[in-house]
């Protein structure tokens, strides 16, 4: 029963990434026993741990500001005009 | 000409005049078009090669500056972006994309006339142990072809093994560096978090991972370590090393020195061979005035699970940029369905991509991010603080740098669970963000066991020293190729 809510679960989460499971035991077996393998963790003693966090200090961030490229990237791509990238047409 | 030469030891050679760097680098040329259609160690090779060869031997010639490396053929793996080069991540959706910019390792190689004589084979997106998850087909064990040669910077292990190269660069996440080294017996090394620039590295989990040399000996490591290493202001996390220079003093060995021998990582799922190994390992320490004793990390049971939680939940970000717009394959412009569109993007992705990408996806989501992905970094926090703790202790850390020996390709590719054990004792490093070394140390029925050291953050010099201490215990028999 778990396996079944769980193998739901998979894949709900994969519809929602727009990834479709056209081969179940390449993607949906492996990847319900990889999940089933990180159930360890409820074993592990770290209900008191605080998470630490990564702390970055503004002066290390760079400044936000233009700087002009050399090349046009835009032109190692096939479909733009002018300076727009031409995107697909979406219905 | 002698190929297998050390890296320090070809600019010895380049500097005395023994030889051209053109004639150094068309015979690397040459063992490449001999070796690699077995090997298949590169996706792509510089085509230009030989004619930077000849601009720097010209620069010799008329006695004018040239950089440290004096046209060292170095190979890159192919998910950090040498400009003007296809960089492909051994994926079928980035297999026509070339880099419009330099990776900062990269600037700083070429700065010091380094010649990067191609790119290296991969598993796809770094997501593999073995190279098999190339969307080009795996690379093959030099030491015997039947057999995996690690990953996922399997390439660039075999391409300096093999004597197609005198260095490499490969990127270490979980044991990506390390790993594929003690597969193919060559020094691999994963540096602190921060000590080398990510920028220019394609993302896949990029709070733990780091870009790390692949070399026959610890002193080219250490060479190769002063050129990429220190701050860049296009990568926010680097740290300032103050210009250390790793290859001083290298030999100042480890009299005195306390070394823990991780109990953990030699427990039931590691090889008898491989815990013989470390043994000797532990008693050549010894020999060389070293204190050795015993250190437990609880939290090393729970480190792939914690490892594999967190590094999906960042792959899963960083690969949403795939969506066919700005990356990925040619589709036409007119009258696709927004999901279906995105669908057909993300079907270039292999099938390990693809389920990391799920993992990435269902770990962090809501009603499941309290059991997974938020109690994988409080293990990460808590195996940081356990590591730290054993550094109060000891100088360096010791364990095999992977649990079992190289195996046959195709014995573990259906198995995610025995793929994950393989990671066993490398991801603590890249959670803790320590840095750690594999040196080749012994073989047993032909096939490499690696010995892994970890050294306290930012304490990469030390680390180094111990590396060359064990480095010059060991003499293995030479490869045939």
């Amino acid at each position: 029963m778990k396996c079944l809510i769980l193998k739901e679960k998979i894949e709900e989460v994969a519809k929602l990434m727009r990834i479709e499971l056209d081969d179940h035991v390449v993607y949906l077996d492996r990847v319900q026993k990889m999940i089933e393998y990180f159930d360890i963790l409820d074993e592990a003693d770290v209900e008191s741990e605080k998470l630490s966090v990564q702390e970055l200090p503004i002066k290390n961030l760079r400044e936000d500001k233009h700087i002009p490229y050399e090349e046009r990237i835009i032109d190692t791509l096939k479909n733009y005009k002018g300076n727009y990238i031409r995107a697909p047409k979406m219905i | 000409m002698n190929l297998a030469i050390s890296g320090l030891k070809y600019i010895e050679e380049i500097k005395n005049g023994n030889y051209t760097i053109e004639e150094f680098v068309s015979k690397t040329l040459e063992q490449i078009q001999k070796l690699d259609g077995k090997l298949h160690a590169f996706l792509s090779l510089n085509d230009k090669a030989i004619d930077q060869a000849k601009k720097l031997d010209k620069k010799i010639q008329k006695n004018e500056k040239i950089g440290a490396c004096f046209g060292m053929p170095i190979s890159i793996k192919d998910n950090i972006c040498v400009k003007g080069t296809k960089t492909t991540c051994a994926s079928k959706m980035l297999e026509d994309f070339v880099a419009p910019y330099e990776a900062t390792v990269i600037s700083k190689l070429k700065s010091e006339d380094a010649i990067i004589i191609g790119k290296t084979n991969m598993d796809e997106f770094a997501m593999g142990l073995t190279t098999e998850f190339s969307a080009f087909g795996p690379s093959r064990n030099p030491w015997n072809h039947d057999y995996v040669p690690g990953g996922s910077s399997g390439g660039s292990a075999v391409a300096v093994r093999a004597l197609e190269c005198v260095a490499s660069l490969g990127s270490d996440t979980g044991g990506s560096v390390r790993n594929p080294a003690s597969f193919c017996s060559v020094v691999g090394y994963k540096p602190t978090y921060g000590l080398v620039s990510r920028y220019g590295l394609i993302s896949y989990a990029n709070s733990i991972e780091q870009i790390g040399p692949l070399t026959r000996t610890v002193e080219d490591l250490a060479f190769i370590l002063n050129i990429i290493s220190g701050i860049d202001d296009k990568d926010n996390t680097t740290v300032d090393n103050k210009n250390e220079d790793y290859l001083s003093e290298i030999d100042a060995g480890v009299e005195g020195k306390k070394i823990g021998i991780i109990k953990e990582m030699i427990g039931d799922g590691a090889d008898k061979e491989v815990v013989s190994a470390t043994n000797n390992a532990l008693k050549k320490f010894e020999n060389l005035g070293a204190k050795c004793e015993e250190i437990s990390l609880d939290m090393v049971d729970y480190s792939v699970a914690a490892y594999y939680t967190i590094s999906a939940t960042e792959a899963g970000s960083n690969l949403a940029r795939y969506d066919n717009l700005r990356y990925g394959f040619d589709f036409p412009l007119e009258g696709f369905e927004f999901n279906s569109y995105i669908s057909k993007a993300r079907k270039n992705f292999g099938p390990e991509v693809t389920r990391r990408l799920i993992v990435g996806g269902f770990v962090p989501s809501a009603g499941f991010a309290g059991k997974y992905f938020l109690k994988a970094l409080k293990v990460k926090s808590k195996l940081t603080a356990e590591v730290n703790e054993a550094f109060k202790k000891v100088d360096l850390l010791l364990a095999p740098t992977v649990p079992i020996r190289p195996f046959k390709l195709g014995e573990k590719i259906d198995d995610p669970i025995a793929l994950f054990l393989i990671d066993f004792n490398t991801v603590t490093a890249n959670l803790t963000g320590k840095p750690a070394i594999s040196i080749p140390f012994e073989l047993s029925d032909g096939l490499p066991i690696g010995i892994q050291l970890l050294a306290k953050s930012m304490h990469d010099k030390a680390l180094l020293q111990a590396a060359y201490a064990l480095q010059n215990t060991v003499h293995l028999p030479e490869i045939q190729l």
